[in-house]
């Protein structure tokens, strides 16, 4: 008995040790390229280090993130006529006339830029930033993030729904869904830009003019109001597949018996969907949805192609602080705030999977 | 009863025109590069652009592969495409290694801290790459590793968790018997692993590595910034991005069409005559999860 014991024990520890060695290889791998790397970019976040400069870098704590994140909300008052003393109002609107941003915003020990006004109850305000750039590459993120995922995640729905039906050349249909996926962002973003073109050698120009939106002179990629409808408008494109055979893959779940139950109980097909469809799916909706959220905001490829430097997603300011100005420590601490946006977002989506497996 | 048949085929006709145009939707920008890479320079500067090549002035059809030629004469291009293969080869390679190791200890043997580290595996498939870029190009640079190892090494960090996660799911639904089999048969556990159970994995090694493959090929964000300071290191992403024409202001577009299309067109055989298997191993990983 204690012989079988021992021998037992030896197979466990051979075994054990035959564990460590196969995961070596995996976890060796990881620490050099992911936790060594994240570690550095934590340390080097605080320092004003940069690659090409031959001078000494020193700590400089959080005057980094400082500077990266530095906002702030001040009101505009209205301008006063200087030689009656009174507030001025526009002649033509007869509108108030404020105070220019740029006098308002503190400008010592760093200056704030003017990123945006806003009116509320009457009163103006400016938001000022220290970096206008970072900030604005922070909210298009997060704004081509949730306009993008949404999108993605209804029109998905739709395509899954339809091709849930039985038809034929299902088959063919489900091996040309993969097309937008399968090409590299890189490749759909050139063809994308061409088609984008701001004349009418460019299709999109083609089309609305023939629709009479525009006069097929239109710049969507240098237009500032429509820079971010083209990302979103290419994003959309790629991902839907992606979406939709996911949700496929949900459908196929829901047994056929339900249906017919419904049915029988007099549900139609809105009602169906709405009480059985939707509420099977969650779970699947819930990872597709998180899965595509932490895709869209680090968001690289198109922004950094299409809009270079006209206009940054958070990635691509990282990228071009790195590699155009060699600001490691500065390009550091965007990468650090990155991670830690979707730190969580991924924090959020773990427990809201472990909410979906609980109440299985 | 007839009115019943009629709204049938009404049904199924908006049915099918509904199809019709998703299928249009996914493919017409494909459509629009391969009608773009047969054009001419002046073709393609026709406005209004035409829906396939046309002679600029009796508006007849007229194809032309001069674009192809170019393509395939530019040193560049030609280059980056084998840039791109040994790249993408060699860490699908690496990662069903390495992968398969570490899944076949995660899935069959018993260990501590198992469940853990399988976390640890599960968060790095979400890692963010861009929140170590500044990071893996200080590392780089200092050890002076060239772009295409650099390349290689750092592709593992998305492609490795990935593979080890779907292996492990895999390994895990193989019977224990066979292993038992095995160690009754005098074989050790290594030995049963990759004589018995790696074969019967064959099958979730080609999906894991197909997508292995895919997400090598298509990288763009550590090629562009690792082949910075050695220009012809680049793939094929990255040549094609930055291609630009011998007039410094203008794109040299039906080029770059024609060579969108030929970075894309082994990706679509691959995806064609593998779709059931990349279907299946885009959906496992988040059904099961």
């Amino acid at each position: 008995m204690k012989k079988q014991n021992g021998k037992h024990s030896k197979l466990m520890k051979s075994e054990k040790k035959l564990a460590y060695l196969l995961l070596t290889p995996t976890f060796l791998i990881l620490t050099v390229i992911a936790f060594y790397p994240l570690a550095s970019v934590f340390v080097t976040s605080m320092t004003d280090r940069a690659f090409a400069s031959s001078e000494e870098h020193g700590f400089v704590g959080l005057q980094n993130y400082k500077k990266l994140l530095g906002l702030t909300v001040k009101e505009l008052p209205q301008q006063v006529d200087e030689e009656t003393g009174e507030k001025r109002y526009d002649d033509e609107t007869g509108r108030p006339v404020y105070e220019r941003a740029i006098r308002i915003l503190p400008r010592t020990p760093i200056r704030y830029k003017e990123v945006s006004q806003f009116g509320l109850f009457g009163k103006r305000y400016v938001i000022g930033a220290t970096d206008r750039e970072f900030i604005r590459a922070v909210s298009d993120t997060l704004g081509f993030t949730v306009i993008s995922v949404v999108l993605e995640t209804i029109l998905g729905m739709m395509v899954a729904l339809i091709l849930n039906t039985n038809f034929k050349g299902r088959g063919i249909m489900r091996a040309v869904m993969l097309v937008p996926w399968a090409i590299p962002t890189a490749v759909s973003s050139r063809i994308w830009e061409w088609m984008f073109s701001s004349s009418r050698i460019g299709f999109f120009n083609v089309i609305f003019q023939k629709l009479g939106w525009s006069d097929g002179q239109f710049a969507f990629i240098t237009n500032p109001s429509s820079q971010l409808w083209a990302m979103v408008s290419i994003d959309v494109w790629k991902t839907i597949p992606f979406m939709a055979l996911l949700i496929l893959a949900g459908l196929q779940m829901i047994p056929g018996e339900m249906y017919e139950a419904a049915r029988v109980d007099g549900a139609g097909k809105i009602r169906q969907f709405f009480s059985l469809t939707l509420p099977f799916l969650r779970p699947i909706l819930a990872v597709a949805l998180i899965f595509r959220t932490l895709d869209a905001l680090r968001v690289f490829d198109l922004f950094q192609i299409i809009l270079a430097q006209k206009r940054y997603s958070m990635a691509s300011f990282t990228y071009y602080q790195l590699i155009d100005n060699q600001a490691m420590g500065y390009s550091s601490a965007s990468s650090v705030i990155i991670f830690m946006i979707i730190l969580i977002f991924t924090v959020f989506y773990i427990k809201m999977a472990g909410g979906v497996e609980n109440e299985k | 009863m007839k009115n019943k048949k009629i709204l049938k085929i009404i049904s199924k006709t908006l049915f099918y025109l509904l199809l019709l145009l998703i299928l249009i939707e996914m493919i017409f920008p494909f459509y629009w590069a391969i009608n773009s890479s047969f054009k001419t320079e002046a073709q393609l500067m026709m406005t209004p652009a035409t829906m396939i090549p046309r002679d600029p002035d009796t508006l007849k059809l007229s194809i032309t592969l001069q674009n192809f030629k170019a393509v395939w004469h530019n040193e560049d291009f030609v280059r980056g495409l084998g840039n791109s293969a040994i790249v993408s080869l060699t860490v699908t390679l690496l990662s069903l290694c390495f992968g398969s190791f570490a899944a076949f200890a995660f899935g069959k043997l018993r260990f501590r801290f198992k469940n853990a580290s399988l976390y640890v595996i599960l968060a790095m498939t979400m890692f963010p790459q861009v929140s170590v870029l500044t990071g893996l190009y200080v590392v780089i640079r200092t050890l002076n590793i060239s772009a295409i190892p650099g390349m290689i090494f750092t592709y593992l960090l998305f492609t490795l968790p990935f593979t080890v996660w779907v292996l492990t799911n895999f390994f895990k639904g193989l019977p224990d018997s066979l292993l038992q089999a095995a160690q009754v048969d005098g074989a050790t556990p290594f030995q049963s692993f990759y004589r018995i159970l790696l074969p019967l994995t064959a099958p979730a090694l080609v999906t894991t590595g197909l997508l292995a493959f895919i997400q090598a090929w298509n990288e763009y964000l550590f090629a562009l910034t690792f082949t910075s300071f050695e220009p012809t290191a680049r793939t094929v992403p990255v040549v094609l991005a930055l291609f630009s024409g011998e007039v410094a202001y203008q794109q040299p577009f039906g080029e770059i069409m024609a060579a969108a299309i030929i970075v894309t067109l082994p990706l679509l055989v691959l995806v064609f005559i593998f779709q059931k298997k990349i279907v299946e191993g885009l959906t496992s990983g988040a059904v099961k999860g």
